[in-house]
């Protein structure tokens, strides 16, 4: 990842599908004694053959995916998995309700847009206070921005950062 | 503009005159529990906040409920670990075998209309039974509310859906909402809060009307919430519930959408194979051998369930290659059925009872595996292809009466078509 600012960031796009469900795809649920290492060298594998080392080659990216990412119970573990995998910005039509919170709260960005025309590989760059992203195949979308509280709470690396500094929660917008 | 329901709890917790779907908020949060499968995170978590006097303990539950009884050290372990956190902060235990997290938190009166409630399992919406805001949250957060009492919630939009007329003799909550599912679909209803209003609701007791919110969780519902009504303060008084609050949706309340469902019309409906969403009546399901069938679960574990099941079963035996496991939510369920006699009825006719907790829903206590091949019939609320250990096994969902008479034959079956099978709750 070229920036690590999460205001404006730039990154490869690594894309799946719909409705995919973390629990099954990237965390060791039914992996018994699996490790989230281990579980990061092969995560959505089954969803998309080869993701994870394209992943690891490039040294992390943006994750783009279709609608419902991180559906059903949606184990935090799946972001700590992500994180091994630095990727600390999610791109999706639409989020599951807990994968959502647990982003957040474990310091990865996410916002929603139409995420249909996006290459596998390209360059993407995103503005997340005005919502923008931008990608080198010549695509501009417009995504309904974070709340800055949340964008907050991100930019700190997640919840428990985010109290450590402010335990009143006060929100330094 | 009016508020709903969700807006109105969310709007007080969070100190604020009023707020609309959509809007971020802080809230304070009145009750928090955390499960055995996310405690020892949480734990960690809160050691990290280094909060010195977690004065959120005494409005905090641990409850072992996932691995009980622990199939394995690593399971005893945590458990140790959560006892002797509980011991040095105060926190609320509840040990093996005193039943599932959404059965004892109201049995034990930690909640009342108007609260807001979290809990590390998505199934912390059945609390909207009682008129409070439940929802479930993860390790995190949880350990952020013992540490600081505060949350941040998006406040979701809302779904009114209103429920015309009482179900009939032998259709239970759980058939409704699997009706609903076969409507909307797995995850419809993502992040949405939904609103059950009308007759179909007032005539419910409530163990079904715990089932009706409780199974919203696999609509992907944030919350699902009811009016208060007589049997609800009755209930909260009886279990020593703090006084109630209850909230009540404006008339001008906005909603995101609003649908109509003719209760009274209803038939019995089951999840098909490996879908939660893949509904059909059950009596359009012909020559379905069944080989084990679950009653128990957060979803339908309770009294009424199992009088249901042993009003079928009573004086009679399971069909021959059938086995049958009934896990009640709580230990109070547990003894409220053995003093009814229903024990006795259900252990003759061929079934075993395990301890109180979640191990007939997800296969990691180890005691509640199907063989290769076999079809489970389930009171559960999730079937997905390998929930029980073993995904050469079938299961298909129905209500407690369904599963009994599905039991009975052999095959699965229209509770209505068996005798006691339209048995009814006394009201």
């Amino acid at each position: 990842m070229s920036s690590t600012n999460l205001i404006q960031l730039s990154g490869k796009a690594f894309v799946l599908g719909d409705h995919i469900n973390t629990d099954l795809h990237c965390s060791s649920k039914y992996l018994p004694g699996k490790d989230a290492l281990y579980v990061s060298k092969i995560a959505f594998e089954q969803a998309s053959p080869g993701f994870a080392n394209r992943v690891h080659e490039l040294g992390g990216g943006i994750l783009v995916a279709g609608e419902n990412f991180g559906i059903n119970s949606s184990r935090e573990q799946a972001t700590h998995i992500l994180l091994l995998m630095n990727i600390r910005v999610i791109i999706a039509k639409s989020f599951g309700r807990q994968f959502f919170r647990n982003a957040i709260n474990n310091g990865i960005a996410v916002l929603e847009c139409d995420t249909s025309q996006i290459l596998e590989g390209e360059d993407l760059a995103i503005d997340f206070y005005a919502g923008t992203v931008v990608s080198s195949s010549g695509l501009r979308l417009q995504a309904k921005p974070l709340p800055r509280e949340i964008m907050k709470i991100v930019e700190l690396g997640g919840l428990i950062p985010f109290l450590q500094k402010h335990p009143d929660w006060s929100f330094p917008v | 503009m009016g508020s709903t329901i969700s807006e109105k709890i969310l709007a007080k917790h969070s100190s604020q005159e009023q707020v609309q779907a959509g809007d971020v908020v802080v809230c304070a949060v009145d009750y928090a529990m955390m499960t055995d499968t996310r405690s020892v995170n949480a734990i960690q978590m809160i050691g990290k906040l280094g909060s010195k006097s977690l004065s959120f303990a005494g409005q905090t539950a641990m409850v072992m409920d996932h691995y009980s009884p622990p199939p394995n050290e690593e399971a005893a372990q945590i458990h140790t670990t959560m006892r002797a956190f509980a011991k040095e902060t105060g926190t609320k235990l509840y040990d093996i075998g005193e039943g599932i997290c959404h059965q004892v938190l109201p049995e034990g009166g930690h909640l009342t209309c108007g609260d807001l409630t979290v809990g590390t399992d998505t199934h912390s919406v059945t609390y909207g039974a009682f008129n409070a805001f439940g929802t479930g949250i993860e390790g995190t957060d949880v350990s952020a509310v013992m540490a600081s009492g505060k949350i941040w919630l998006r406040v979701p939009e809302t779904i009114r859906v209103e429920l015309k007329g009482p179900l009939q003799a032998g259709v239970w909550a759980k058939d409704l909402t699997l009706f609903m599912l076969g409507k909307f679909g797995a995850e419809g209803l993502n992040y949405k809060a939904i609103e059950y209003v009308g007759s179909g609701v007032a005539a419910m007791d409530i163990d079904d009307r715990m089932t009706l919110c409780n199974h919203a969780a696999e609509l992907g519902a944030k919350a699902a919430i009811l009016e208060a009504d007589e049997k609800t303060l009755q209930w909260l008084q009886a279990h020593g519930a703090k006084p109630p609050q209850p909230v009540k949706a404006d008339q001008d309340a906005v909603y995101v959408q609003s649908i109509v469902v003719d209760t009274a019309q209803l038939a019995p409906q089951v999840a098909r194979k490996h879908q939660v969403d893949d509904i059909v009546s059950a009596h359009e399901v012909t020559h379905q051998k069944i080989q084990f069938a679950l009653i128990g679960t957060c979803t339908n574990g309770r009294l009424d369930d199992i009088r249901q099941a042993a009003a079928i079963l009573k004086g009679r035996q399971l069909a021959p290659g059938v086995r049958m496991i009934v896990t009640p939510a709580s230990r109070k369920i547990y003894l409220d059925a053995l003093r009814e006699g229903l024990i006795e009825i259900l252990t003759m006719a061929g079934a075993s009872f395990e301890a109180a907790g979640c191990g007939t829903c997800v296969g990691i206590t180890n005691h509640l595996v199907p063989g290769n091949g076999d079809t489970v019939i389930s009171t559960a609320n999730r079937n997905f292809k390998g929930r029980l250990t073993n995904d050469r096994a079938e299961i298909w969902l129905g209500s407690a009466a369904t599963v009994a008479a599905s039991a009975l034959t052999g095959y699965i079956t229209d509770p209505r078509t068996v005798k006691g099978g339209e048995w009814r709750s006394i009201k």
